[in-house]
């Protein structure tokens, strides 16, 4: 037999039952679609990942910690518990450990400027960032304020969409996002230089009357806090900063050393900082640093490492993260394979009825020459058109169902401020498998039922009823 | 046995089983037809002609014995060369027909050649002219739901010729017919033997048509042949 002629008997057959080609067909094709679906969105999320992390240059950064870490009290002087889980991290994932009898180097001002000095290294700040109300007329938001030099703020590090980071350490000012602008009700974030923005801090407040005020209050109120309010001016808004971002865009609001120094503050989330000395040299609790490219990161490293600091780079769980990938791949596979079963067995049901009903005519085909093999491809294109067809429409089924979905996701995360962007991705390889698949699925599907056309035995299919 | 025969069976014999119940259709048959005749075969309900027929036609497997056509050991194909054989050398026709009912008249007749490998075009074209043979060229686009009892059995002889065999087997071809149309359609066979050659198998009740056109008879009774009558002697 021809392949045309295959392809033209499996076609004309279905044809005539155009029903029930219809609806077994519909099965498959919701069956990919919402595979499809899965899988894009899958992929959506990957390819947004790994791009971001691209984009704001995230496999460029190393994040260095005390060798013992902000563990000894009186080490860490800089109010930041963020900086001590990383540490905790580093530590887990290696690098080498110093001798134990050796005491570990601080890392403070003069490391900080070592570290600057190694070859390969473009920008080396520390982490300080410490929780803080800011205010803009009547709206008011928690927030972490990250300290930032101006040198490093100027040095390309961020990307602003208006204005400029401030030009000093000591000035009032400071760079915000758009994103948390727009939580403050600020609408077009190119109007909002120049605002006078409140940030207040809370600190410990020991003195005896506050004391006395928390023994005898009811209602709890009186905590020993007291809340200190700063005046600063908006001189940047920058564009897309967030969890995602690298250390200094992980916060929404900038502000230079010099202003922070004047202000009294009180990281909620370190204990440490409770018990630490005033005064003294300042020790940071973590310090990152930019590489010029992600190849120097390796060297980097090992150079930062060998000045007895930990070292933890994004780069080292770029493998750990495609694991993570995939079986988050793995598991929607499993979700949409559901929708395959059924549509399978649909197709199944279908071959089955299909060769019952033509059992008389396969009886036909064997006593006019057609050996096994020809009724079993007969039949096999057929499940396999029906394959074809459920992989072609679900494909744009699923497409499209992406695309209404994309869309109420974009409109929801508009609300909460967030840029616009594709949550699905249609790779070339995604789209071809999904139509391969549905074939060799329907194939699989019509293995039993054909087998069993081919094994008719024409005496008995023939014999007058 | 004569080395001239062209059909020959020795001591073919068919059991069915059910279960423990074993049911001989057939039992020890040995005959031979030559070459370009025309053989009759009858017996009562159950005696074994179909199954004798569908064995002449590789439809079936033998329980024991040999089946040989033009020297070749039918009995021994495997099931590929089986199929093969049924394509090429045989034509089978049968009582209720058996047509595609979702196929046309020409399309009918065409369908054996699609498992040939024939070109679609080329399959059009001899079916046509086969429908020209059996006098339904005005009918060949009708299904057979659309045609009489002998018009279907018509379209069926035609659909057998079509691979141009060189035996034609009938199983009761004349049983859904009345007398004028079972007439007309042993006359078609008889024709196709007397002027294209072809060896004629043909299962009949009707004593007198065979006797008008067959060269022999044979009766079967309980599987095995009982009686042989030659007819008319080959020339
Ligand atoms: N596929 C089968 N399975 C089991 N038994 C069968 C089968 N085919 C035929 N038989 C049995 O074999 C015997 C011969 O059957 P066969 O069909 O050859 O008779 P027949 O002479 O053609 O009868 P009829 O004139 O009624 O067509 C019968 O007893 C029948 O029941
Ligand atoms: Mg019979």
């Amino acid at each position: 037999m021809r392949i045309s002629d295959y392809i033209g008997q499996a076609c004309g057959n279905l044809w005539k039952k155009k029903l029930r080609t219809f609806l077994t067909t519909s099965g498959v094709v919701i069956g990919v679609g919402a595979l499809v679906c899965m899988l894009a969105f899958g992929q959506g999320i990957q390819r947004n990942v790994t791009d971001q992390f691209k984009k704001l240059d995230l496999f460029n950064y190393v994040n260095v910690f005390a060798a013992g870490g902000p563990d000894r009290p009186g080490e860490s002087s800089d109010p930041d518990d963020d900086g001590g889980r990383r540490a905790e991290h580093g530590r887990r994932r290696g690098g080498p450990v110093p001798d134990a009898n050796q005491p570990s180097p601080r890392l403070d001002a003069q490391a900080l400027e070592r570290i600057g000095e190694i070859d390969g290294v473009e920008a080396a700040f520390p982490e300080m960032r410490f929780p803080a109300q800011i205010r803009l007329g009547a709206k008011e938001l928690f927030t972490l304020v990250q300290v930032l030099p101006a040198d490093v703020g100027r040095s390309g590090l961020i990307t602003l969409r208006s204005g400029a980071c401030y030009a000093s350490n000591e000035p009032n000012e400071l760079v915000i996002s758009d994103s948390l602008l727009h939580r403050l009700g600020v609408k077009d974030p190119e109007t909002a230089l120049g605002t006078k923005i409140e940030v207040a801090t809370l600190t410990l407040d020991f003195s005896f009357t506050r004391l006395l005020q928390m023994v005898f209050s009811s209602g709890g109120q009186a905590l020993p806090f007291a809340r200190e309010n700063y005046a600063f001016t908006v001189v940047g808004v920058a564009g897309r900063m967030g969890f995602m971002g690298p250390l200094p865009m992980q916060s929404d609001v900038l502000i230079p050393p010099g202003a922070a120094a004047k202000m009294r503050k009180l990281s909620l989330t370190s204990v440490w900082d409770l018990f630490a000395p005033s005064g003294g040299t300042a020790s940071y609790s973590a310090v990152t640093v930019k590489v010029k490219s992600p190849q120097q990161v390796e060297p980097v490293k090992k150079e930062i490492e060998s000045q007895g600091f930990r070292t933890f780079a994004l780069m080292d769980q770029l493998e750990q993260m495609r694991i993570g990938f995939l079986i988050m791949d793995m598991f929607l596979i499993a979700v949409g394979m559901i929708g395959i079963t059924v549509a399978s067995l649909g197709i199944v049901n279908t071959m089955v009825m299909s060769i019952l009903e033509r059992y008389r005519e396969i009886g036909i085909m064997k006593a006019v020459g057609a050996t096994d093999g020809d009724v079993q491809r007969i039949f096999l294109f057929e499940s396999g058109t029906i394959g074809l067809l459920g992989g072609l429409f679900g494909l744009s089924l699923g497409w499209a169902v992406s695309m209404v979905i994309n869309e109420v996701i974009n409109i929801l995360m508009a609300r909460q401020g967030a840029p616009r962007m594709d949550y699905f991705s249609f790779p070339w390889w995604l789209c071809l498998g999904a139509i391969l698949f549905s074939i060799l699925v329907s194939l699989l599907a019509g293995v039993y039922p054909t087998r069993r056309a081919a094994r008719v035995d024409p005496v008995v299919a023939l014999r007058h009823d | 046995m004569d080395v001239d025969e062209f059909i020959e069976t020795k001591d073919l014999a068919k059991v069915y089983t059910f279960g423990t119940v074993e049911v001989a259709a057939l039992r020890a048959v040995t005959l031979s037809v030559a070459r370009g005749r025309l053989v009759g075969v009858t017996g009562a309900s159950g005696s074994g002609k179909s199954t004798l027929v569908n064995l002449l036609g590789g439809l079936d497997r033998p329980s024991s014995g040999s089946i040989r056509v033009d020297g070749r050991l039918v009995s021994d194909l495997s099931k590929k060369e089986l199929a093969l054989y049924r394509r090429n050398t045989v034509g089978m026709i049968f009582q209720s027909f058996n047509l595609v009912n979702a196929y046309t008249a020409v399309e009918n007749v065409a369908f054996p050649l699609l498992f040939a490998g024939v070109a679609k075009s080329e399959r059009l074209r001899r079916a046509e002219e086969l429908l020209v043979t059996v006098g339904l060229e005005a009918r060949k686009d009708h299904r057979p739901t659309e045609l009489s009892g002998g018009e279907q059995q018509r379209v069926a002889i035609a659909r057998a010729l079509v691979n141009r065999p060189q035996i034609l087997l009938a199983d009761e071809p004349t049983g859904n017919l009345d007398s004028k149309t079972s007439r007309q359609i042993v006359e078609i066979l008889a024709n196709l033997n007397k002027h294209q050659g072809l060896t004629v198998v043909m299962i009949s009740h009707e004593k007198d048509l065979l006797r008008e056109f067959a060269d022999e008879l044979i009766g079967l009774h309980d599987g095995a042949v009982v009686d042989r009558e030659v007819l008319r002697q080959p020339l």
